[in-house]
């Protein structure tokens, strides 16, 4: 990997764990919402310069209509039940996972491997999707699907049972 | 200056454990569904991390495919989880 894709990488890398933290941190529907889509756009930058461009493009779409989402005025808040000292822990819990993920990712031993594909790879993904992994992708889809349809019913049947 | 994969590794790992931090430490329960972006998003650096420099044997784009998989499941969650909270009730 050249300079330009490694600086490209670790910018790309900044803007989406910047867009993580103000989705994790900042108050306000559309601050998070905002901070949600510059992860998407983040995201997409670390998927464009592994050589993921069809990926990179999929991502993009998805997170901005999850920025989308998270930005609407129209979803009732719900209020957790769970006492402050259980929050703490998790956060705990939390700071704890990062450091043996890092700790995992530093002292582990890779194999390194050449990269053939393009920059796009849409052909080759298109090949892995529809003829390698048909049967697992068409069952991805049916989840997708009815995890869709339950999301428009539950919304529309709340909203009648008004 | 180079990447590799350990690079991948630590921006995913951050982005899980920041999916973590959410999921815990928000009160609004919706407000907490942004970790389920954060979360897969990490992972899914992961496997694209693993497709372009790890990818020794098989199918070498199955993490991108794994990416996109997650990504498009982290949509139609957040979807799911913003329908069963329903509507604010309208004025």
């Amino acid at each position: 990997m050249d300079s330009l894709h490694a600086i490209g990488f670790y910018a790309s890398s900044g803007v989406s764990l910047a867009g993580a933290l103000g989705a994790t941190l900042l108050p306000g529907r559309d601050l998070r919402g905002a901070s949600l889509g510059v992860l998407g756009i983040g995201l997409a930058g670390i998927y464009l310069t592994l050589s993921a461009g069809l990926a990179a493009l999929v991502v993009l779409i998805c997170y901005l209509g999850c920025a989308a989402m998270f930005a609407s005025p129209q979803y009732r808040p719900l209020e957790a039940v769970v006492g402050g000292m259980w929050r703490q822990a998790g956060a705990i819990a939390a700071a704890v996972l990062l450091a043996l993920l890092v700790y995992s990712a530093f002292r582990g031993d890779f194999v390194h491997a050449t990269f053939f594909g393009g920059t796009i790879g849409a052909a080759n993904l298109g090949r892995v999707f529809f003829a390698h992994d048909a049967l697992a992708i068409e069952a991805v889809a049916l989840i997708v699907f009815a995890a869709l349809s339950g999301a428009g019913a539950a919304w529309y049947a709340r909203e009648r049972g008004r | 200056m180079t990447v590799g994969l350990v690079a991948t590794f630590f921006v995913g790992g951050g982005l899980i454990a920041a999916g973590c931090f959410a999921a815990v430490w928000r009160r609004d329960l919706t407000a907490a569904l942004a970790s389920i972006p954060l979360m897969f998003g990490g992972a899914g650096v992961a496997f694209a991390g693993v497709a372009r420099f790890a990818a020794a044997g098989g199918p070498q784009l199955f993490g991108q495919e794994f990416a996109v998989v997650l990504a498009i499941a982290a949509t139609a969650l957040v979807a799911l989880g913003l329908g069963i909270a329903g509507r604010v009730a309208p004025r």
